[in-house]
């Protein structure tokens, strides 16, 4: 008996880890919130020990309408330009 | 027609040892299987005249793609007949708009199942069952139909249950939640109709949906009493939000409400008005939020049925997609939520079969 294989394979995709920063002093930081209920919050508390511990600037909110989608690629782009690194997360 | 990358695999000519082979590879949603024969799979592709490579839907993240050939090979292990691959190609093109976002609403930890509305000629054509036992078990049609959505979202897209499918709970319509609505004593436009497709032309109407909400009201004899407990039901603190919803009426409760000449849009308007909470009861279990009911009590866009100091289910009458199905007999309508708070995931149609305003 001969059997389709009900997978498919996928494309070749090329990605790589960001380079490491050589140190956090004094770095912009971009907080992308996904509109759940607490990520502001939560994103905002973890900036804020970024702030005391090694003079970071934290940049006005990005954020995105749909918490269960990708950002669009003009707000990772536009975020990329400006920041030193990103935050995010859930904050359900 | 086949396609020349497909893979294939030579088993022993034992159908149980096949459908073992297939548990072994990890292709099944946990119940057996019928093997993806190849012979099988070609009389299938016969039932959909675009060529097998032809892409139906594509996940966003990962750049998988579902060819007719990967959908054919599925419906075939979920049972279908050939004959039900239009309706499961239609489905998946329109799970396929970002609208839908298929990725999100099966990945989620809320446990949406992709509930399949489907309306029109088509019903009696391949024998789906808009009657007694609506959402199963008994007809092979709705059964497989939906199953083949569910294999596809693992076998193709790689939504894998603990892996890229993370729903806290599950849900039984994630084995398949597929329906045919009832035009045998239907007072009302069927979707079809109301989609504006023409005549003859069927549709599927995709939802990503949660868990399934009985409404048992024996005693209403009115449409405010019968709509009344609906409409309780659609606001239950559990599972108010502005998403959308689905609400599927019995017959029984229909000739209620059309002996009096209601619409299916006097419905709507009913449901929606009726389906709200207010402002401190929303505030009383933790799910109050402003922007929420900014959103929703906002002059642009807001319902003028929106009531200052509540909060409605969904953001207007259209937000109700109110459908007739079921046996005769049985004060028993069903609600089911959108997977979605908000607007991360807006059911979606396509016409079945047939190519209109496409590119």
């Amino acid at each position: 008996m001969q059997l389709y294989d009900p997978t498919v394979t996928g494309p070749e995709r090329n990605y790589a880890r960001a380079a490491q920063l050589s140190s956090l002093e004094g770095k912009t930081i971009g907080l992308l919130e996904n509109g759940k209920l607490n990520a502001v919050n939560m994103l905002r508390e973890t900036a804020a020990l970024f702030e005391q511990r090694h003079g970071c600037t934290v940049l006005p909110l990005f954020s995105k309408s749909n918490a269960s989608a990708p950002a669009p690629s003009e707000t990772i782009r536009a975020a990329a330009d400006e920041v030193d690194f990103l935050l995010t997360g859930l904050g359900d | 027609m086949s396609l020349a990358s497909a893979r294939i695999h030579e088993v022993d000519d034992d159908p149980l040892a096949a459908i073992d082979y297939c548990y072994a590879q990890g292709w099944t949603d946990g119940l057996p299987v019928v093997p993806p024969d190849v012979q099988r799979v070609e009389a299938m592709l016969l039932f959909e005249g675009r060529p097998p490579e032809t892409v139906l839907a594509a996940h966003p993240a990962t750049g998988l793609e579902c060819t007719v050939h990967a959908a054919a090979v599925n419906a075939v292990m979920a049972g279908c007949k050939p004959e039900y691959l239009p309706v499961v190609v239609a489905a998946l093109e329109a799970m396929n708009e970002p609208g839908f976002n298929f990725h999100g609403s099966t990945a989620s930890t809320g446990g949406s199942a992709p509930l399949l509305v489907v309306s029109g000629p088509v019903i009696d054509d391949i024998g789906m069952n808009a009657d007694v036992n609506l959402f199963g078990p008994g007809n092979r049609a709705n059964a497989t139909i939906g199953r083949a959505v569910r294999l596809i979202l693992m076998n193709v897209f790689r939504m894998i249950p603990g892996v890229s499918d993370k729903s806290t709970q599950g849900n039984p319509g994630k084995f398949s939640f597929c329906i045919a609505e009832r035009r045998a004593g239907n007072p009302w436009p069927l979707l079809v109709e109301d989609l504006d497709y023409p005549p003859g032309v069927s549709s599927v109407t995709v939802f990503a949906g949660g868990g399934f909400c009985n409404v048992e009201n024996h005693g209403g004899n009115t449409p405010e009493m019968v709509l009344g407990s609906i409409a309780d039901a659609m606001a239950n603190y559990g599972c108010i939000t502005l998403g959308q919803s689905v609400v599927v009426l019995s017959p029984e409760h229909v000739r209620v409400i059309a002996a009096t000449g209601w619409s299916k849009q006097q419905v709507q308007e009913f449901l929606f008005s009726h389906a709200a909470r207010t402002v401190e009861g929303m505030q009383s279990v933790g799910k109050y939020r402003q922007r929420e009911y900014d959103k929703q009590h906002s002059d642009a866009g807001g319902s003028p049925l929106v009531e200052a100091g509540k909060m409605h289910r969904g953001l207007s009458p259209d937000d109700i997609l109110v459908v007739m199905g079921g046996g005769d007999a049985g004060g028993h309508s069903s609600f089911i939520p959108s997977w979605s708070r908000g607007r991360g995931s807006i059911m979606q149609s396509k016409p079945i079969g047939v190519c209109i305003d496409c590119d």
